[in-house]
């Protein structure tokens, strides 16, 4: 691989959708909405996440994908493809669409087929014909939880630097969590939203350095083998972010600031330690304010890093994830 | 105890170190064993097994009894003043090993029950040894090197009660070392038998290797370097009743020292190696070696288990924590004084990376003691 082709394939832009709808901690334990204690989960360091009402899963990816072509001079021709990834397999169908709040409606299930069609109505083609991106092709990327934003920056990558005539890709990520479902898992609040990234040949920022993803499709089975994936997390979080540095030519000392996805912050100090980078250099502001917003987490905290200052043009972050399947995701970027 | 017409007191005969001593006495002409067994043991058939198999040359008498009755030992008194009478040695095996015990029940066992025995052993008139056994981790939570002149934890600390009762034991005994011939014994970890792996105790290590195995084991607390002291069941029999027959007295190192210790992660890396030698289906469910952490990270990470109170991982992580804070006190213990008694007896710790793995395999063929192997 000519890696002066790549050279400046990176995200150029960002933008996110998070439901108005705030929901405290406290406020999700009287809805019954907490499987697990809130001190525990306030302790972990969450406050409270941001709930969809009417709007759908679609809704927050165009909502999101929307705010990116208005607030960034985009040529919506140059899109040539879609990766719309999701993390809930419900995601990458329109069945939850307008599905009543648990907050203030009846519980509702989000799997609710009706008709065999149901099966065939894709979100990626709505959000393509909504948003007008005539030369784009859409492809779903899912099956990796809270990792398939990665893997669609990854592909977005590859896909630029292999086909001469595709500039730019729009990698799309929205989940929307079963209202009436329990909101904590594994020790995470998890949240509502969407996130839209824009990956381009001559990227004027965020260059993507180096990409690498592990799966362990052992432990596939995450009703039936939570203490063996809690058990797996941390080793492999470790070796896969020391890879990946080891693949960049450079070690954690060289890493500005690390973009995390929203799981506890106890988790992040444990891993922080592991991996020897202390907290200060983790941006883990958007924990206690967002959650988890399954997929959408790293970019929603590249752009919240990028606005407050923090990284300045040239630093090197490294974003990490971790999603079911079982899947760890790593991503060095140059600001 | 060559010498004519021995007769010795064995406790703990059910256990895992007593159990070795037990065969290799009941192979000795002229010899009599009297094993005080707790009464109402569940592992007193085990001793009709070992007798069963071995066809013994010895005379084995089994004496039920208790140590936590105090100077009795539990027997009638027409029985002890017999006893008193006959015995030449005493092999004081019987206690707790549980790390997990309070305070107190390991005191009533570790400290009271040696307490009786060395009561016992005053009034045996033809006593020749009193071979008592301890631990190297009576030292508790100090780090660097401990010898065999050294006593406890020098005002540092334990990290179990276990340690701690059998630190205190100690100091009875060394009080009993100016008027006793004492051989006090102090054992690293017993993993198992070095030529088939057998184990006849499980303890915190065959425990460890079952949460590796089960993917349950992400981290511990230590140093990669540092020393790992583990023995095998053999080596401590033959070395033990090596220093009895040669009326040793004073203390000794059962420990494989400097030379013949693995490194904490070679240690790990030869668990998982074996895991999946023994079992290439193992490797399948893609478990990671655990980790070794600094203490401070192991202690974020264990407040973390029990405050999200996930039962199994609370189990698992407790379990490891009886015992896998002792590695956040690197130790080297040295054998000196055991290496220069056993010179010429070809007895020695054999390297802990060659016997190890057998021991793995022993583990996963028998279940952890589950299932016949
Ligand atoms: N194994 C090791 O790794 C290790 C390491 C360092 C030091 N040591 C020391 O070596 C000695 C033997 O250890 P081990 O591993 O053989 O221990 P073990 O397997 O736990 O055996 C303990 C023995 O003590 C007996 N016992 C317990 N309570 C008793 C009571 N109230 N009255 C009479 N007998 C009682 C037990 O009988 P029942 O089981 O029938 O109740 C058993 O025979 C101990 O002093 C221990 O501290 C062992």
């Amino acid at each position: 691989m000519d890696r002066v082709t790549d050279y400046e394939t990176g995200i150029d832009a960002i933008a996110e959708y998070l439901p108005e709808r705030v929901a405290t901690l406290g406020e999700l334990d009287a809805a019954g909405l907490l499987g697990g204690s809130a001190a525990v989960l306030a302790s972990f360091g969450f406050e409270g996440v941001h709930l969809a009402g009417e709007e759908s899963n679609v809704d927050m990816a165009i909502a999101a994908a929307g705010k990116l072509f208005a607030e960034n001079e985009i040529d919506r021709d140059e899109i040539g493809v879609v990766l719309y990834a999701t993390a809930l397999t419900s995601s990458s169908t329109m069945w939850n669409a307008g599905s009543a709040s648990a907050m203030n409606g009846a519980p509702e299930s989000v799997l609710e087929l009706s008709e065999v069609s149901d099966l065939f109505r894709y979100p990626a083609s709505r959000l393509q014909a909504e948003l007008q991106l005539r030369n784009a092709a859409v492809i779903g990327v899912n099956q990796l939880g809270c990792a398939s934003i990665f893997a669609a920056l990854r592909l977005a990558r590859a896909m630029i630097v292999a086909e001469d005539d595709l500039k730019s890709v729009l990698c799309v990520s929205a989940d929307k969590f079963p209202p009436s479902h329990k909101r904590d898992l594994i020790y995470n609040v998890v949240s509502d939203g969407a996130c839209a990234a824009l990956v381009r040949r001559g990227a004027a920022r965020n260059r993507i350095v180096e990409c690498t993803h592990v799966t362990k499709g052992a432990l596939w089975d995450s009703g039936s083998l939570e203490n063996e994936i809690l058990a797996a997390y941390f080793p492999t979080a470790k070796a896969l972010i020391e890879r990946t540095l080891d693949k960049a030519g450079l070690t954690i000392d060289d890493i500005a600031l690390v973009i995390p996805h929203n799981v506890s912050l106890r988790s992040w100090q444990i891993l922080g330690r592991l991996i020897g980078c202390p907290l200060e250099r983790i941006f883990t502001e958007n924990i206690s304010r967002v959650g988890h917003t399954v997929a959408s987490d790293n970019l929603l905290n590249l752009r919240r890093a990028t606005e407050s200052g923090r990284i300045k043009r040239g630093d090197h972050l490294l974003l990490f994830t971790f999603g079911y399947g079982l899947n760890w995701a790593c991503m060095i970027l140059e600001h | 105890m060559s010498v004519k017409s021995s007769s010795v007191l064995l406790t703990g005969a059910t256990g895992a170190v007593g159990s070795e001593l037990l065969r290799r006495l009941a192979a000795r002409k002229e010899t009599t064993v009297n094993a005080l067994v707790r009464r109402g043991s569940t592992r007193q058939p085990d001793i009709a097994g070992i007798l069963r198999d071995l066809e013994p040359v010895a005379r084995v008498v089994v004496l039920e009894g208790e140590l936590r009755d105090g100077p009795t030992l539990g027997l009638a008194e027409a029985d002890l003043n017999a006893l008193a009478r006959e015995t030449t040695h005493i092999v004081h095996c019987g206690g707790s090993t549980s790390f997990t015990l309070p305070l107190s029940e390991a005191r009533a066992l570790n400290v009271c029950g040696t307490r009786a025995i060395l009561d016992f052993a005053r009034r045996c008139d033809n006593l020749q040894c009193v071979a008592l056994f301890s631990t190297v981790y009576v030292s508790g939570k100090r780090s660097g090197g401990f010898s065999e002149d050294d006593f406890g934890d020098a005002g540092m600390g334990f990290v179990n009660s276990y340690e701690q009762s059998k630190a205190e034991m100690e100091e009875i005994v060394r009080n009993a070392m100016h008027d006793l011939p004492v051989l006090l014994l102090r054992l690293s970890t017993v993993a198992g038998d070095s030529n088939t792996g057998m184990v006849r105790g499980f303890n915190a290590i065959h425990h460890a290797i079952r949460l590796v195995y089960n993917g349950l084991a992400p981290m511990i607390p230590g140093d990669p370097d540092e020393c790992v002291d583990i023995v095998s069941s053999d080596f401590v029999a033959d070395a033990a009743l090596h220093l009895i027959d040669h009326g040793d007295t004073g203390v000794f190192h059962l420990a494989s020292g400097a030379e013949s210790s693995s490194s904490l992660a070679d240690l790990i890396g030869a668990t998982v190696d074996s895991l999946v030698r023994f079992r290439p289906a193992w490797r399948k469910r893609a478990i990671e070696k655990p980790l070794i952490v600094d203490l401070d990270t192991y202690d974020l990470f264990v407040r973390s288990v029990e405050e999200a109170g996930n039962e199994v991982m609370r189990d698992a992580t407790r379990s490891i924590s009886t015992f896998a804070y002792q590695l956040a006190h690197p130790k080297l213990f040295d054998t000196a004084r055991t290496r220069a008694a056993l010179d010429g007896s070809r007895i020695a710790p054999g390297r802990a990376l060659e016997f190890y793995p057998r021991v793995v395999k022993y583990c996963l063929d028998s279940s952890w003691g589950t299932r016949p192997c």
